[in-house]
Order: C-alpha cells, then structure tokens, then sequence
C-alpha cells in the first residue's frame, strides 16, 4: 500500500481585479488520506498564498467546498487523495469552482447568487397547520416521514446543480427542486399552492430530463431524480 | 472490444470519462437528445418526400435514388436513433410516469432490444421479400400502441404537470411501438416503402389513413414539443422564448399541414 502520492493539480484560476482565468499547475507530495482541502491548505502554506477557496465545516454538512474534479461535482473536504487517485485512475487532477454562479476568485463562488435560487421556493414552512389540539406538538408518522426524510439530507452544496444536463440559467436547479418538493410532502405545511406553482413553472420541472446525474453525484446520497419523478408523476400531493 | 481498447478513440473514451463522473442515465440523456433531433430534422425531410407522391412519377424518380446500396446502409443507419429514441423513451415514461425504480436493469434491455432490432431489420432488408397483410400488421400494432396509450394517460391523470408535457408523454406512449413498427414494414419488402402504386393502393383504406394520420400528428407534436424543451433549456429570456416557440409552432404547423393534404388527397 502506498503512503504517498506525487500528485499534479491543475487548478483554474481567477483574478477579479484583472479580469483573468488560467491554469495553474501545482505539484506536491501528500498522504493517502489527506483530503482535498488539506491539499488547498498545503498549496496555501507551502507554494501560494494567493490562491482562494471556500470551506467551513470541512465536515460534509455546510457544502461551501463544492468544486469540480475532474469534471466531476464533489465536496473537497471529504474527498481523500487514495480515493481519488482510484476513482480517475490518475494523479493528475484537474480542478474548477462549479458553474453554478459567477466566479468570486479562483474556486469561490458567489453563494448568494446560487441561494437566490434556493430562496425562490421559500424553504421553509410558510403556514404552518394546527395540531389537533391547543398545547399539543405536530406529530408527523413514521409512514409519512418515510416518503419524504431523505430529501431532508440535503445540505445544498450544488453538486447536483453542477452535474445536470439542463442549463443553470434557465433551471432552478435539483436542490432548489427538492427544497420545494419537501415542503409540498411536509404535512406539516399547509401552503402548498405556491410550491406547486414554482414546480410546475417553466424553470421547474419541464427542465428535468431525468438525466440522474443529480442522484449520481450527490454527497449524501440522495436520490434527487427519483423525488423529481414523483413530482412529475404527481405523486407528492397525496398526504 | 473491452472498454480499455475501446478507449483508446477520443469520443468514446470522452463518454465513458461522463459516464464515470455523471453516470450512464446522464450519457444516454445525452444520446436521447441528439437522436432526438437528428429525427427532428429527418421527420422534415421525410414529409417533403411524401408529399411528391401526389405525382407518382416524381416519386418513383425520387425513389430510385434511394435504391442504390449505399442509401439503403444510410436508411439502416437512421433505425439507430429510432430504436434508441423510442425504446430510452419508453425507459423515460417508465421511470417518471410509471415508478418504475429499477432503471438500470431497464437501461440494459433498451440497450439489448435496440440491438435485436436492428438486427431483424437488416435481415429484413437484406431479404427484402417479406410478405405481410398491412391492415393485420397495423391493426394489431395500433391497438398495442392505443393500449399502451390508454395506461400512460390513466397515470398521469393526478400529476399536475402541463397539457403540453402530459401529451408529450401521451405522445410517446403512442409512438412507442408505433415508429420502429413504421420503418420495420417500411422494409420488409422494397416495394412496400418505393413503388408509388403499392404505397397508393395501400392509403386508399381508410383505416390505414387514419393511422398514418395518428402517427403524422403525434410525431409533429411529439418533435415539436421535443425541440421546443431544449431550446428553452438554454433560453432565459421571455422574449427568446416566446419566439422561439412561435417559429417551431408555424414549422411544425406547415409540415403537418403538408402530410395532412397529402394522406388526404391519396
């Protein structure tokens, strides 16, 4: 087994005070299972100080070090080197922010511009319906929950975003989609009117082709396109 | 050829580089909506063609082009995007309209039945003397594809999805069985597809008029609609959109006026 790998990272840049893209080829030496953003930090520390990129809990549950490797939607913190040099078969990578917002600097995107997205659907709970009776918590069942509870595993990260096959300017995007989609199956909400509007609109689910590339690349595992087939189906409604 | 051979050739080793970061639905998404459109632009072609049966001379004329064997690879070429576009169409409906969540075992059947296919039509055409009954041959296909049809609609009667993507869905239902059946008897026998009389003779029943006028409008709308969703795909402004809409609507309008007179006036 190997302790270390010699690895290239070719790292897509950009500069916003001069308004400039490039590659840039990093080479270093890093254990099997450093992650990604420890190879950022040690770029960071060792080569270039320059260079910028996003994370928080480096935990996979904020999603802010989402970036493209290898043309592939993943989350920096929890990609180690091992796994990668056996998922590409090489230890050349070729890394990009994702192309779901505008570029702030180098692999940071602009998350406010990508949220807009998630907060046209509003999700949260708009009218919440009463308990049936005063002093007593909603309950939702075990059954009821079932349908719906992997959708909540979402931590908005854009992976699925990144890896859809419709475009991000007219999409509102699979995380966006599932945010509105949870909220119509949380018995809990009583307005369902307005998410039903947002999923049937022209930037909803009419840009989906099944393409299930957002289920392929999710980090936690959730499969975003069997929830968009349900609204399609017209399946989410019922409860 | 093992997939580390077939690597070797950019566009392959490009499609399996997508299938290892995005998946084999995301590829054969791809692949759908190409076919999609080469049939788009081919269903244009095929319309005008027809239309020139109004004077069988023409035709025939026309027609002898066709006869030569290069043209004859060239039309078996074109049942690899039918066969494909229909059957992955069918993998689709099961999937969003049906439930059904073993799509991988239904990807590898698309992938199985399009090569048998494509099989039984070269024999077909290598043959070229097969002999079947067209009104049999439609009515048993045409009320598997009204069947197929009738099931698709009961399912989406609770989606709240639009008119337009439900008859796309409709449509395709439809036109499941109903396109690869269309070019299999197209070749079963030269004559069939070529010889104007034949072609003639056989519009002349009523019943397979309506079938040919069935097949004509939800393949029309089935194209446009189609067409009309990947534009839309890459168009954000209202304005692009509303015209773009508005030319595939007068296009489509055209051609199928055209195959309407023509089905009509035989």
């Amino acid at each position: 087994m190997k302790t270390s790998y010699d690895l290239t990272l070719n790292i897509r840049r950009y500069d916003p005070y001069q308004n400039r893209t490039w590659v840039q080829t990093y080479q270093l030496e890093a254990g099997r299972i450093m992650r990604f953003v420890d190879l950022f930090r040690k770029i960071n520390d060792e080569q270039d100080a320059t260079l910028a990129w996003g994370s928080s809990c480096e935990h996979g549950q904020c999603g802010s070090c989402s970036v493209r490797i290898n043309g592939k939607p993943m989350l920096a913190c929890e990609l180690l080197v091992e796994n990668a040099v056996n998922e590409f078969g090489s230890t050349t990578f070729f890394i990009e922010p994702l192309p779901v917002a505008s570029v702030v600097r180098d692999l940071v995107i602009d998350t406010d511009q990508a949220y807009a997205r998630i907060d046209q659907v509003k999700p949260y709970i708009i009218s919440p319906r009463q308990p049936a009776a005063d002093g007593e918590a909603h309950q939702i069942s075990p059954e009821e929950l079932d349908r719906y509870v992997d959708a909540t595993r979402c931590i908005n990260c854009f992976c699925c975003s990144a890896a859809c096959i419709a475009s991000h300017d007219t999409f509102l995007g699979p995380n966006a989609m599932l945010a509105a989609i949870v909220r119509v199956m949380d018995p809990r909400e009583d307005e369902k009117q307005q998410r039903l509007e947002t999923i049937y609109s022209e930037n909803g689910v009419y840009r989906c082709h099944s393409s299930q590339a957002c289920s392929f690349v999710c980090p936690k595992e959730i499969d975003v396109a069997h929830f968009m087939a349900l609204a399609k189906q017209g399946a989410i409604t019922s409860s | 050829m093992t997939s580390s051979t077939a690597e070797r050739y950019p566009l392959v080793r490009y499609f399996f580089h997508l299938h290892r970061i995005k998946g084999w639905p995301y590829v054969v998404s791809w692949a759908h909506r190409i076919s999609g459109v080469l049939l788009a632009g081919y269903l244009l072609f095929h319309v005008t063609t027809l239309a020139s049966l109004r004077n069988p001379a023409a035709f025939e004329n026309k027609m002898q082009t066709f006869a030569a064997l290069f043209p004859i690879y060239v039309e078996w070429l074109l049942a690899v995007p039918v066969i494909f576009h229909a059957l992955n169409g069918g993998r689709l409906l099961l999937y969003e309209v049906f439930g059904n969540r073993r799509d991988r075992l239904v990807l590898n059947w698309v992938m199985v039945l399009s090569g048998c296919y494509l099989l039984l039509l070269g024999i077909f055409m290598a043959l070229g003397n097969q002999q079947v009954s067209p009104v049999f041959f439609w009515s048993y296909l045409a009320l598997s594809s009204v069947l197929f049809t009738y099931m698709t609609i009961t399912r989406l009667r609770i989606s709240g999805a639009s008119k337009g993507w439900k008859l796309q869905r409709i449509s395709a239902a439809f036109l499941l069985l109903m396109i690869p059946a269309h070019m299999l008897f197209m070749h079963l026998d030269p004559a069939l597809g070529r010889d104007a009389q034949v072609i003639i003779a056989r519009m002349n029943n009523g019943f397979i008029k309506l079938v040919d006028l069935l097949l004509l409008i939800g393949v029309m709308f089935h194209a446009a609609y189609g067409v009309r969703g990947i534009f839309l795909d890459y168009l954000a402004s209202p304005r692009a959109r509303t015209v773009c809409t508005g030319v595939i609507v007068l296009v489509s309008l055209y051609f199928t006026w055209q195959g309407v007179q023509m089905i009509v006036s035989i």
